[in-house]
């Protein structure tokens, strides 16, 4: 009756159509946008890469009034917020999390002549991941850059959704969130956790049901290479498989070369997979592919790709294989046999198995040899013979 | 007072006796009529939830209460960690009724909304627990088996097929036989070294079947197919019969529903993989295993596995023939393939996410909004504030900030339950805003990876 309940409450608010949060993962990591600069035949500089993705944030936000975007940069040494930034009046954390303090007042007197025309939501995301960007790479030290070449995709990805969570409860609770979750809201730090969970299910029943809520998608911007994300393997994943629960399609602009498991992120979670081959033409990609939302892509035919790379990393040293061996009790994988035939993980022995058993060959020939001896030795075929004697 | 209470609740208990005696009904008293056809009555049992209460000193319940709830929070924390072998491939297909039976209300909301639910549950647990077996769907409506949902290895799309049930109402009578059938059918070309498994929850007393149901039943045994049944209303001597014959003469696999939870039970009790499947298979051991990569031809060519020309396929990593499904066994060399995504997806089990600590006041002015969700906190308060607020109930963060242990970051309590149920992560630890040089970095992070595999 409840869910019946809902579903009616639902409808009569879903006449416009639900908006949907578009969040951008950049991968902001220098190396790569060097590489991509210098190797390419066609280089697409990082700043002209920015300006087009602001566009595309842009044409995402006109496409209904109330779509949000948010912006998380995957840099080489963390995973910072680019757009939905705190307030001003927040404090840098000692722990680092600098990339909080927003400073919009410099640009704002800077910007202030020029850009008095445009779109306030439009201005305010521009202003916002240029000043934040330029932030992040002033705080980006050389020794940062010297020992690290990879991206913190997993962490950019974990705060992605911790977004998507908080702005799905907090649409919820905006529209027909029902009563019971307005108390539990308003109730504020003596909020039991009963009520909580309670919420949690609810919100996740209402995301994962056929009712309209606020429609979330990833789209990440990759520009590292493919073995750089190995020892994030299973944060990753844990990643992919939220999005997965949580219906959130992954798209991955792939700008160079090729990533393992962002191409396992998209086929699992039923997103666009886009490996440009002219970079330079990155807001095309953007606008045609990547710009429909999930309602309008039920009646597109998506660009997606056919072959999937579905390799996995080894537990043991982080390498990417295509033939492991895997621990019956825990799944761990492993690319050679562990030493003693203890797992790593979950410390259980186990049986080797004729793995690594070498002399194979050299056995069957010795068992040949044998059944020929006991064929030619007649000593056999006699022994019938005797037996009839007593 | 005790012993007055006592007496109060034999009166009632003994009341309820003579009214279903008398009134032989359905309805309210649904549990304890479906009591009486468990066994004859003889297993007469009555939870008193309310006598496990204790008053507090306070005169209030709210300790006792909240000493539940962790309980059950500990309850389901221990569960996790038990060493479950997940290397087990297992096929099942779910048989739901869909017939006209259970439209019945003796289990709350009805039998049918309660079975979709609990199914749905059914699906999560079971990927959890068994995350590189195959599930398929079906439904047993109108004297037909229907198909909800093919046998695949994705969660979301069972559990989406079974939402869309929600909407269409049960009718016509079920086929058993039909059922069976189809489940026969889809399980044919399962490998050998899986098991093949239907569970069938079963509302209706009667099964209207076109043909010999004992002829199902004796192909299912040839084809080594282990049914179990969740009965509803009541024991039903052809649903033993199949799960007797089919199990090899144990029919504990037979189970009916006392009510509610009991149902709840026994439908979980099918996601722990069956026990004694195979020496072999019991031993722990390690598994050789390929992760093929997926790929599409221009031109059809024949699968290695079932010799049917398809485009697309997975090549054996080790000796590059097309098998069209995983998992597998490659039929040429043996390597057992499967998805490196299914594997995947216990790995939260193996490395679970420290529990985050309560932030008192006094550290909480470090922080001013959630690290991950940019959230505000409530302001630091004066002295005199706190003491107000320092005597709220027992886990809650008096700041309402949690910290990780690891990375020292605060978060809000939406945060908290969202990284520990679903992400699994925690988002600070992954986005390690890391100031010092790159060398501590680096080292950092080994540790941190250490500290991962040690646990």
């Amino acid at each position: 009756m409840n869910a019946v309940d809902a579903t009616e409450h639902y409808e009569t608010s879903a006449h416009d159509p639900a908006p949907s949060l578009l969040t951008v993962i950049l991968d902001t990591n220098p190396h790569a946008w060097a590489l991509l600069e210098q190797t390419s035949r066609s280089p697409l500089p990082f700043s002209t890469a920015l300006a087009n993705i602001l566009v595309f944030l842009n044409a995402h936000l006109a496409c209904n009034y109330a779509n949000e975007v948010a912006v998380v940069a995957s840099h080489s040494h963390k995973a910072a917020w680019l757009y939905p930034t705190a307030s001003p009046s927040a404090r840098p954390d000692p722990d680092g999390d600098v990339s909080m303090t927003a400073d919009g007042s410099i640009n704002g007197q800077k910007d202030a002549g020029r850009q008095v025309n445009k779109y306030r939501p439009f201005r305010i995301v521009e202003e916002q991941v240029t000043s934040n960007v330029r932030q992040l790479m002033d705080l980006t030290s050389r020794t940062d850059m010297d020992n690290n070449s990879s991206t913190m995709m997993a962490g950019a990805l974990t705060l992605a959704l911790s977004h998507i969570n908080r702005r799905t409860i907090a649409w919820a609770d905006a529209h027909g969130g029902g009563d019971t979750s307005s108390v539990s809201r308003s109730g504020g730090p003596d909020t039991s956790t009963t009520s909580l969970l309670t919420r949690r299910s609810t919100t996740t029943a209402a995301n994962d049901g056929t009712a309209e809520g606020l429609q979330s998608r990833i789209l990440i911007i990759s520009v590292s290479s493919a073995t750089g994300s190995a020892h994030q393997y299973i944060p990753l994943m844990n990643g992919i498989f939220a999005c997965q629960r949580l219906r959130i399609p992954i798209d991955v602009c792939k700008l160079s070369g090729d990533a393992v498991f962002l191409q396992q992120a998209s086929d699992a979670t039923k997103g666009i997979y886009m490996s440009l081959s002219e970079p330079r033409g990155l807001l095309q990609y953007l606008m045609m592919a990547f710009l429909p939302d999930q309602r309008s892509r039920k009646h597109l035919v998506l660009p997606t790709r056919v072959d999937v790379d579905f390799r996995a990393a080894c537990f043991c040293h982080r390498r990417v294989v295509d033939v492991g061996f895997v621990c019956s009790i825990c799944l761990s994988i492993f690319c050679e046999p562990p030493e003693n035939g203890d797992c790593l993980t979950c410390g259980t022995h186990l049986d080797m198995g004729d793995y690594g058993a070498k002399p194979a060959l050299v056995a069957r020939k010795k068992k040949k040899k044998k059944v020929r001896a006991n064929g030619t030795g007649a000593s056999a075929t006699p022994t019938p013979t005797p037996t009839p004697g007593p | 007072m005790a012993d007055s209470d006592e007496e109060y609740i034999g009166g009632i208990s003994e009341d309820e006796d003579d009214s279903n005696i008398l009134q032989g009904s359905r309805g309210a008293a649904g549990p304890a009529s479906k009591r009486r056809k468990q066994k004859g009555g003889a297993e007469f049992e009555l939870s008193r939830t309310w006598e496990t209460l204790v008053e507090g000193a306070d005169g209030t319940i709210s300790s006792t209460v909240e000493g539940l709830l962790e309980a059950s929070k500990r309850k389901r924390l221990l569960k996790d960690t038990t060493p479950l072998q997940r290397g087990i491939i297992r096929h099942v297909v779910l048989v739901l009724d869909l017939s006209q039976s259970m439209t019945e209300k003796d289990l709350r909301p009805t039998r049918y909304l309660l079975t979709l639910r609990y199914a749905q549950e059914f699906v999560r647990e079971f990927f959890e627990q068994n995350p590189i077996s195959q599930i398929g769907v079906l439904g047993l409506r109108d004297g037909l088996a229907l198909r909800v949902s093919d046998m695949s290895g994705n969660p979301t799309e069972h559990i989406s097929a079974i939402q869309d049930l929600r909407s269409q109402d049960p009718k016509g009578l079920p086929s058993l036989q039909n059922g069976l059938e189809m489940a026969r059918g889809a399980l044919f070309h399962t490998p050998s070294h899986g098991t093949r498994e239907i569970l069938i929850i079963f509302g209706s007393l009667l099964s209207s079947d076109p043909g010999d149901i004992h002829q199902t039943i004796t192909t299912l045994t040839d084809d080594k197919i282990r049914v179990g049944i969740v009965g509803l209303a009541a024991q039903v001597a052809i649903c033993r019969e199949l799960c007797a014959k089919t199990n090899g003469g144990d029919d504990t696999s037979y189970g009916v529903a006392l009510n509610e939870q009991h149902f709840r039970e026994l439908v979980m009790d099918v996601t722990t993989p069956p026990a004694s499947y195979s020496q072999k298979q019991s031993t722990s051991s390690l598994l050789m295993m390929g992760f093929p990569s997926r790929t599409i031809e221009p031109f059809p060519s024949l699968c290695a596995c079932h010799s049917n020309p398809t485009s697309g396929g997975y090549l054996c990593s080790r000796c590059n023939s097309k098998v069209c499904g995983l998992p597998a066994e490659c039929p040429s060399c043996g390597l057992t393939l499967i998805l490196s995504t299914h594997l995947a997806r216990s790995y939260h089990h193996l490395f679970p996410l420290m529990n985050w600590v309560e932030v008192p006041w006094q550290r909480a002015s470090r922080s001013t909004a959630c690290f991950a969700c940019g959230i505000p906190f409530p302001p630091v308060t004066l002295r005199e504030q706190r003491q107000a607020t320092e005597t709220l109930t027992k886990g809650m963060s008096v700041s309402s900030r949690y910290e990780c242990t690891v990375c020292k970051n605060h978060f809000c309590i939406d945060c908290d339950l969202f990284a520990h149920e679903v992400v699994h992560n925690c988002p600070g630890c992954q986005s390690r805003a890391a100031t010092q040089s790159g060398d501590d970095v680096y080292r950092h992070q080994n540790e941190i990876d250490r500290m991962d595999t040690s646990r």
